[in-house]
């Protein structure tokens, strides 16, 4: 039996603390500063913790991305899964909404819904939650270009239910240079982009006070191919430089950054999981007020959302799956995630049907209230080998920190193509140990099944695109063509002008019914379109 | 002017090598929305390194764009990576497109999420193979070399100017390959070259991309664009494609991406041979992008009418270039990036460098142009210069005059 090996040339670079014998002995730890670099929990760096009871107080929020077809499938499926014991929301858009794309656009055809819910007007977002309580339940909505309009929609709509926006808690994606990294859901150039962040930020921290603006994600990174460490680095830098637009704003730290929310993927490598928890923590609190001079220890918190790797699950023997994703849950918990999404069995090939995510959800569960960890606080803080390996991953995100400024800062690397390069380099790395039999994949390299009995996927009914479409030439039909067309060139104002924050716009165009289409289009005559133009 | 009509040549089928062998061709593109390209680029390097010459297309890729791919860069296969559950729709418009284009014969394969219930539903537009997850590129090279693509049947019914696209196509491959047996049509057009270098990091595909976004109409230009060959495999991966994306598809661009054996000093030895082939097909103006390694470019001055050097500032580059001698060879010098600083240093540094290195009599001025793509400034200038001024024959310099291949 091979031994599994801690050894972390496999996926990257060679951890210090690496010892051929996969044995950490006092010796890795003794030159870590124990109240400098560790702490307790609920102090400063946080390294072990944000909260000194952690989830003995309170549990991770239990949030399972969803959604599909219509919004009104969607609207379904969310109470479909508060009825199973989730606690929190998380929207996933399709395509041609996370593209800025109207579900009648023809680049949309043959996409609409499959991949997530179509949205295109404020009156899809007032179905999407209809009957559930927004001053009450948490939503977090994963949209990244088109994040500022869709935000807009659904603030317009909360407000036209009567809901007051300083009760409304949350959390949207709004994650701009992670799609330059990785995920590559790109519609205008770096620049712009950034700023229609930073406009969300600014208008969200006075007007929706309890809502995380930025969702600052190394999930993607880590899907496209990076290490532990590449996910780590580049998830910091980009949140570095999100703060750093910010303040050039004229916004201040402090107001700002206690919203600032994480979200990290929980990968196989259990212990490298934890220590890249505990190191991201450490950092973001160093940087905060060693860097930044944020006094609130609210700003130094890195809160932040898991969710198990996406890229580990596989169509062979789908159920093994199963227990792919518990053993990456628990690496999330005892990496004290605030908030979690399982992935289910069947996502490798369709999106998840009604079984298999409440067997995903279920796996929370289990390990919420009958294992004992969370009756625990960082239970593996102490450890030879989590300490050593925390220590080496906070001091190696340095040395790729320092790489960045000598590109030129964070807009320079990515045009030099660093990120890309970094990443894909890594995925293949990774690709040909696999192919060498050196990274086993149960199932799929090793212990396979000659014969595999089909299992139920889940099937989006096609009819959905005509069915949205049809809906949305309704609303156009019924509503104020003139009104649009004014709120459009209020935006289009707002964008030209740099100083202007083009929130109220955005409003005034997602109540007079403008599409995202639409919007979208206004700003790309004043952004322009982004040419994906390199390897 | 119509395409002239030559002697039609049978696809290469099975390459044979002709004193340098001939690796299969595959074009990889994602069509739709989605932009999950891990796969991708990981099935890119693996294919390079499993020996094939792949051509990365890239994201958001029409079928129509995706098709002329195939027929301009005579591919054997066509590989798609679908992650976004609209398969059904997509493969049977690239299906659509690659007849249109007169490569319905391609082999076409698909990577990524497909259900096993839509697999026969794939197969009969023409799909060969279906990876899913967890399928090794070993694999998928090792099943891509076994089949071999079917003859050209499909192009027997295709329009005259599709089929003789597809034949000039093929007969650049052939040229390629080392193999001429195509018999010249006599009409002895040749299509003039200019030949675009520069160091890998310089911008030369996006230059080309803007430089033919507002050419004069009517004008017909093939690209050839060079990029290196591994030494050891014999793969390469050929992306500079995808800058050109935005232009596609056009049936008066033709651009066609080669692996230049490394000893080749940066572009293909066969140009000659392709300006030809090129020329009588209508392409009055190819333009060359050199691999640009800065060493040795008298293969180019030999080969292309004039030559193009693409500088960037704040890169040492000039320093360099001059060192190489490359400077001695351009006929125009273009800064890129321009609105960086030092960029007008440089272009004086340089201007004056290029003239008076010149000590001969009759000596014409090379211009230094500056031009910046995030300001969308002094491209007017340099299409006019491409497209105008390099036109005009020039001195003793030319090599059509004394070329050292006839």
């Amino acid at each position: 039996m091979t031994p599994a090996t801690l050894d972390n040339r496999r996926t990257g670079p060679t951890l210090p603390t690496a010892t051929p014998s996969g044995l950490s002995t006092p010796a890795d730890t003794l030159a870590i500063p124990f109240a400098e670099a560790i702490g307790q929990p609920g102090t400063f760096p946080f390294t072990r913790g944000i909260h000194p009871g952690m989830y003995r107080d309170r549990l991770w929020t239990m949030r399972q991305f969803a959604g599909f077809g219509t919004p009104r499938q969607t609207n379904e499926r969310f109470h479909f899964l508060l009825s199973k014991g989730q606690t929190g929301l998380s929207t996933a858009f399709d395509l041609p909404t996370l593209m800025g794309l109207d579900s009648d656009d023809p680049r949309s055809c043959g996409e609409v819904g499959q991949l997530g819910v179509a949205v295109d007007t404020i009156d899809d977002m007032q179905r999407l939650f209809e009957g559930i309580p927004l001053e009450e339940v948490s939503v977090s909505m994963t949209i990244n270009a088109p994040a500022a309009i869709l935000m807009a929609f659904f603030l317009a709509a909360a407000r036209e239910s009567g809901c007051d926006w300083t009760r409304l808690r949350g959390t949207i994606q709004n994650d701009i240079l992670k799609e330059f990294h990785a995920q590559n859901e790109i519609v205008f150039p770096p620049e712009p982009s950034v700023r229609l962040v930073v406009d969300l930020i600014e208008f969200c921290t006075t007007q929706v006070p309890q809502w995380n603006t930025v969702s600052i994600s190394g999930y993607h990174i880590r899907e496209a191919g990076s290490t532990a460490l590449q996910e780590l680095a580049f998830t910091l830098a980009d949140g570095r430089h999100y703060v750093e637009e910010t303040l050039r704003r004229g916004c201040a730290i402090d107001t700002f950054a206690p919203r600032l929310s994480f979200f990290f993927n929980a990968h196989n490598n259990l212990f490298e999981e934890i220590a890249k928890y505990r190191a991201a923590r450490r950092l973001w609190a160093e940087m905060m007020r060693d860097e930044f001079g944020a006094r609130d220890p609210a700003s130094w918190k890195l809160r932040f959302h898991a969710q198990t790797a996406g890229c580990t699950l596989q169509d062979r023997q789908p159920e093994v799956n199963l227990v792919r994703v518990a053993y990456q849950a628990l690496a999330a918990v005892l990496g004290g995630c605030q908030s979690l999404h399982t992935n289910s069995m069947d996502e490798t090939l369709a999106l998840p049907s009604e079984h298999a995510v409440t067997l995903a959800l279920r796996t929370q569960q289990v390990l919420a209230h009958e294992t004992g960890v969370a009756e625990a606080v960082d239970p593996v803080g102490g450890s030879f080998l989590v300490e050593s390996l925390t220590s080496a991953m906070h001091d190696q995100a340095r040395q790729y920190f320092r790489q960045i400024e000598d590109r030129g800062g964070m807009l320079a690397a990515i045009d030099s193509g660093f990120f890309r390069r970094e990443i894909a380099e890594a995925a293949y790395a990774e690709q040909r140990l696999f192919e060498h039999g050196e990274r086993v994949i149960v199932g799929v390299n090793r212990f396979e099944e000659p014969e595999e009995p089909p299992i139920e996927l889940l099937r989006i009914d096609p009819a959905v695109e005509s069915e949205q479409v049809e809906s949305l030439r309704r609303i156009k039909r019924d509503r104020s063509g003139a009104d649009v067309e004014r709120a459009l060139d209020r935006v289009r104002q707002a964008a030209r002008s740099p100083n202007e924050n083009v929130f109220p716009a955005l409003l005034e165009a997602a109540t007079a019914r403008a599409t995202v289409g639409e919007i979208m289009d206004a700003l790309a005559d004043e952004f322009t379109r982004y040419a994906l133009d390199r390897e | 002017m119509a395409p002239a009509t030559a002697v039609p040549l049978e696809k290469h089928l099975p390459r044979t090598s002709t004193g340098r062998s001939v690796p299969p061709r595959i074009v990889l593109a994602k069509v739709g929305l989605d932009g999950h390209d891990r796969g991708i680029r990981v099935v890119a390097r693996g294919l390079r390194d499993a020996g094939f010459h792949v051509i990365y297309g890239g994201l958001w890729q029409r079928p129509e764009a995706v098709a002329q791919a195939v027929c301009d860069e005579d591919a054997d296969w066509l590989g798609l990576s679908l992650l976004n559950g609209a398969h059904l729709t997509i493969v049977p418009r690239v299906a659509a497109a690659l007849r249109d284009w007169g490569c319905g014969d391609v082999g076409i394969v698909v990577g990524g999420i497909i259900p096993e219930r839509d697999v026969a539903a794939l197969e009969e537009h023409g799909v060969r193979g279906v990876f899913g997850p967890g399928t090794s590129v070993t694999a998928i090279a090792e099943a891509l070399k076994a089949q071999v693509p079917l003859a050209d049947l499909s192009t027997d019914e295709a329009p005259a100017e599709v089929r003789a696209r597809i034949e000039m196509s093929r007969r650049l491959s052939a040229i390629a390959a080392g193999d001429s047996p195509w018999a010249a049509n006599g009409n002895g057009r040749r299509s003039r070259c200019i030949a675009i270098t520069g160091s890998p990091g310089a911008g030369k595909s996006s230059l080309l991309c803007r430089l033919l976004k507002g050419r004069p109409a009517g004008k017909r230009v093939a690209v050839l664009a060079c990029d290196p060959e591994s030494p050891i495999t014999g793969g390469a991966l050929l992306g500079d494609r995808i800058r050109m994306a935005e232009l596609l598809p056009d049936r008066d661009l033709f651009v066609r991406s080669l692996a230049v054996p490394s000893g080749s000093q940066g572009v293909t030895p066969e140009l000659g041979e392709m300006r030809t082939a090129l020329g009588e097909a209508g392409f009055d103006l190819t333009l060359v992008e050199t691999v640009g390694i800065g060493q040795g470019d008298v293969a180019v001055r030999r080969l292309a009418n004039k030559v193009v050097v693409v500088l960037q500032p704040e890169t040492g580059d000039s320093v360099q270039w001059e060192k190489a001698g490359l400077l001695e060879v351009a006929d125009l010098v273009v800064i890129q990036k321009s609105d960086l600083p030092g960029s007008d240093r440089l272009a004086a540094e340089v201007h004056e460098a290029v003239n008076l290195s010149r000590h001969r009599p009759g000596h014409r001025e090379v211009p230094v142009l500056q031009v910046s793509a995030s300001r969308n400034e002094g491209f007017d200038a340099l299409r006019d210069w491409v497209f105008e001024t390099s036109m005009d024959s020039g001195p003793a310099s030319e090599p059509d005059e004394h070329s050292l291949e006839e």
